[in-house]
């Protein structure tokens, strides 16, 4: 072993030591090694490519049709003016808005640049530039969304508002453009050492702003009668503008800490894997911690825990209390149906109908938080003397007051729509256990069974194990709230329906306070099985 | 003129979210030293290492390594620390000898496939050198870690808990390792549980705790370690 003496430093170098070689080829030496033993050929990746273009033109042009389709059937808004009234552009724009936040949030949370655990590790400690090692991670995430917000608008702009082709293609690629300088922005924060909290919890006010804001307008009765579609000129020159801001990102990639590029690779792995996994629950507390406050600023007395059951409660309550993604989650999905309610052209049974249930489940999904985490680490519900069962009932307290307060702001919109308020507010709040029932049973179900039969369909294979296990909890929501579904539809609530939504809540909460893991068709599968060996 | 310490920690205060995890550390490292640093699990002694290389902004106090404050945003500190941590991560589709030649190569070193097959040789993962991460025992791809910090050119080398996973064989032939780094003039900044690792390898200890951090002679410092693992 030799020394070497460099800038006074004695340096262990038993070995020759020359240039550093560029990142590139790091990267490439990487990427060959692993194209090498990935088995595909060039042949099988042309196919791969071919098949992911097909599917999603498809996708997109089925979209799309639906849109049309859907457009076609909402009725011209009529030319009396109601008191509390939004015009369909207004919804369009505020939707917009809303997605803009969103965005924002989700850019905070992922990071938006990041190193997974391998490129982490053996990568960011090597003396080569790092801008050229983070390159590819840092174009990916600006990229996707340009992608998938030039589609999303397209489909708002061409289907709800039937606007012409030539139009089209310049809000798209307008919000194109402005999707990839919200990453892109995010990423500069990032490199100037703005927290992912920071990052994330400006795009949830902006996200919580866009509802409230079109509520006020409703109120005040201000509306545009078209979306504000930006001329060609503003949209070219949005191109250097955005072109820019890749350039100062690139810039400033070498800036950004190992530490951080870290958390935001391992927040981005944990989200991706759990999208590949399709679990949802994964996906929940990958972008929950990856903006949590690492240290609370208070801890909470928990004065309203006297026993173990209250205990339990109280702590529910502070795991929700403590997530600004749920909480913004839970005010902008109440505000749903208050806002299609009033739009005329969505106003209708179907369209309400789809307002709540859709702002009812997303609503319901930032509930379970504590039921979540409890079924992540079991330990927590074995702590306290209670009965499995009686755990279970316990978990829905929180969800059932976070869901009352929701049901009462939705059902009063509903009932203003079906000018009865008190009829619809006692039919949500007969309905509240159902959603709660729902929240706790979705978050207590096993990890998708992958192993399960697969089913043939055209648009592929379909694992059967998996559909059957995301189902547990919505299907709650579909079938439990019957009576509130054809309540909607016929635009009227009467004494049968009120009956029969109690007691079908009933049976929720019992269904819900089940401790099997195992469906009833799995356990009538299981019982044949032991018969048979029996016999044998 | 006395040379500049490599390490130099005044009252470093580490933690997460502000919050300190052990009290203000205060040491300094020379070249041609190994300190180790020594306390219970959750102690803090990672958490310190981490200030080290950078992946952890201290919360309070004086840390300067190589007479700069810590910044491994800076090609120069890249070059001259090298690290070992607990970071069970690889890459799926790189061999074992691939990983060690990726580490070689991207350091500059010539010569780096003779380099990359001493050091395999060294820590018995000549046989494994064409398996991938996936097909390795804990133990093996432990050494393949190490093996890594040993690839490359260093001044400083930090390692976490090195002895962890490995058989007593190998750990003497690490322990003869780190001696080897120090007389060629390296600087070893280590934390562990190992009293027969520490006495072999260390000419100072600092014993991380929550009330107080103290420099110990390596003797006192392995019977404490016994103590708290009989």
């Amino acid at each position: 072993m030799t020394t070497t003496d460099h800038d006074d430093e004695p340096e262990v170098q038993p070995f020759e030591v020359g240039e550093v070689p560029s990142a590139k080829s790091i990267r490439r030496f990487t990427s060959q090694a692993a194209n090498s033993r990935g088995g595909a050929t060039i042949g099988s990746l042309l196919g791969g490519v071919y098949y992911a273009v097909i599917s999603i033109a498809i996708s997109v042009a089925v979209a799309l049709g639906a849109a049309q389709a859907m457009r076609a059937s909402l009725p011209e808004a009529p030319d009396v003016e109601a008191p509390l009234q939004l015009s369909l552009a207004t919804l369009v724009v505020v939707i917009i808005v809303a997605l803009a936040g969103a965005l924002l949030s989700l850019a905070g949370r992922l990071g938006p640049v990041g190193a997974g655990g391998a490129e982490a590790a053996w990568w960011l400690a090597l003396p080569v530039d790092r801008r050229g090692l983070l390159r590819p991670a840092a174009r990916r995430l600006p990229l996707l969304a340009g992608f998938v917000a030039a589609i999303l608008v397209a489909l708002l702009d061409a289907g709800l508002l039937a606007d012409p082709g030539l139009r089209v293609a310049r809000v798209a690629t307008t919000a194109a453009l402005v999707a990839v300088g919200i990453v892109l922005l995010a990423a500069v924060g990032q490199s100037a050492g703005v927290s992912r909290r920071s990052l994330a919890l400006a795009g949830d006010v902006l996200l919580f702003l866009a509802p409230v804001a079109a509520v006020v307008l409703a109120r005040v009765g201000w509306s545009v009668d078209e979306v504000p579609g930006a001329p060609w000129w503003f949209v070219v020159g949005l191109v250097p503008v955005v072109a820019a801001l890749a350039v100062v990102v690139d810039r400033r990639l070498g800036r950004i800490p190992s530490r951080t590029l870290r958390e935001s690779g391992s927040v981005a792995t944990q989200a991706v894997g759990a999208v590949v996994s399709m679990d949802s629950r994964e996906l929940g507390r990958a972008l929950t911690d990856g903006a949590a406050a690492p240290v609370r600023r208070w801890l909470s007395p928990l004065t309203t825990a006297r026993g173990p059951a209250s205990a339990l409660v109280t702590a529910d309550l502070v795991v929700l209390r403590r997530s600004a993604r749920h909480v913004v989650q839970l005010v902008v999905a109440a505000l749903v149906p208050v806002l299609v309610s009033t739009v005329p052209q969505l106003a209708s049974p179907i369209g309400v109908l789809f307002a709540v249930l859709i702002a009812g489940s997303v609503a319901m999904s930032a509930t379970g938080e504590g039921a979540r985490r409890a079924e992540m680490a079991p330990i927590l519900d074995r702590l306290l003397p209670l009965e499995a069962k009686t755990v279970r009932r316990l978990r829905m307290v929180v969800p059932a007051a976070a869901m009352l307060l929701w049901s009462l702001v939705a059902f009063a919109a509903v009932g203003r729509w079906a000018s009865d308020v008190p009829g619809w507010i006692a039919l949500g709040i007969a309905s509240t256990p159902v959603w709660a029932a729902a929240a706790v049973r979705g978050s207590y179900r096993p990890a998708p069974d992958w192993g399960g039969a697969l089913v043939s369909t055209p648009m592929g294979a379909l694992p059967t194990g998996v559909a059957t296990v995301l189902a547990r909890g919505p299907d709650l929501v579909i079938l439990c709230l019957l009576p509130v579904w054809i309540a909607v539809l016929l635009r009227t609530v009467n004494a049968p329906l009120l009956y029969a939504q109690i007691v079908l809540s009933i049976i929720a909460v019992a269904i819900a306070s089940s401790i099997r893991t195992r469906s009833l068709m799995e356990s009538l599968m299981d019982a044949q099985e032991q018969e048979r060996a029996a016999r044998r | 003129m006395p040379k500049k310490p490599v390490i130099r920690a005044q009252d470093l205060i580490v933690g997460y979210g502000g919050a300190p995890v052990c009290a203000p550390v205060t040491f300094t490292l020379a070249a041609g030293k190994v300190v180790a640093l020594v306390g219970a699990n959750g102690s803090g002694k990672s958490t310190v290492l981490r200030a080290v290389i950078g992946l952890l902004e201290p919360s309070g106090g004086t840390l300067r390594v190589f007479d700069n404050p810590v910044d491994e945003r800076d090609v120069a500190f890249r070059t001259k620390v090298a690290s070992v941590l607990d970071d069970d991560a690889y890459f799926p589709a790189l061999t074992v000898s691939e990983h060690l030649y990726l580490t070689a190569r991207g350091h500059g070193v010539h010569g780096a496939q003779e380099v990359v097959a001493g050091l395999l040789a060294e820590f018995g993962l000549t046989d494994h050198a064409r398996s991938l991460p996936v097909a390795l025992s804990s133990g093996q791809r432990r050494r393949l870690l190490l093996a890594a910090g040993f690839v490359r050119p260093r001044s400083l080398l930090v390692l976490d808990e090195p002895e962890q996973r490995l058989d007593r064989a190998m750990r003497d032939r690490l322990a003869s390792r780190i001696v080897a780094e120090k007389e060629a003039g390296g600087a070893v900044l280590l934390a562990t549980h190992d009293p027969d690792l520490l006495r072999a390898v260390a000419d100072r200890a600092v014993h991380v705790a929550d009330d107080v951090t103290r420099l110990l002679p390596t003797d006192q410092a392995a019977d404490l370690i016994s103590r708290e693992n009989p």
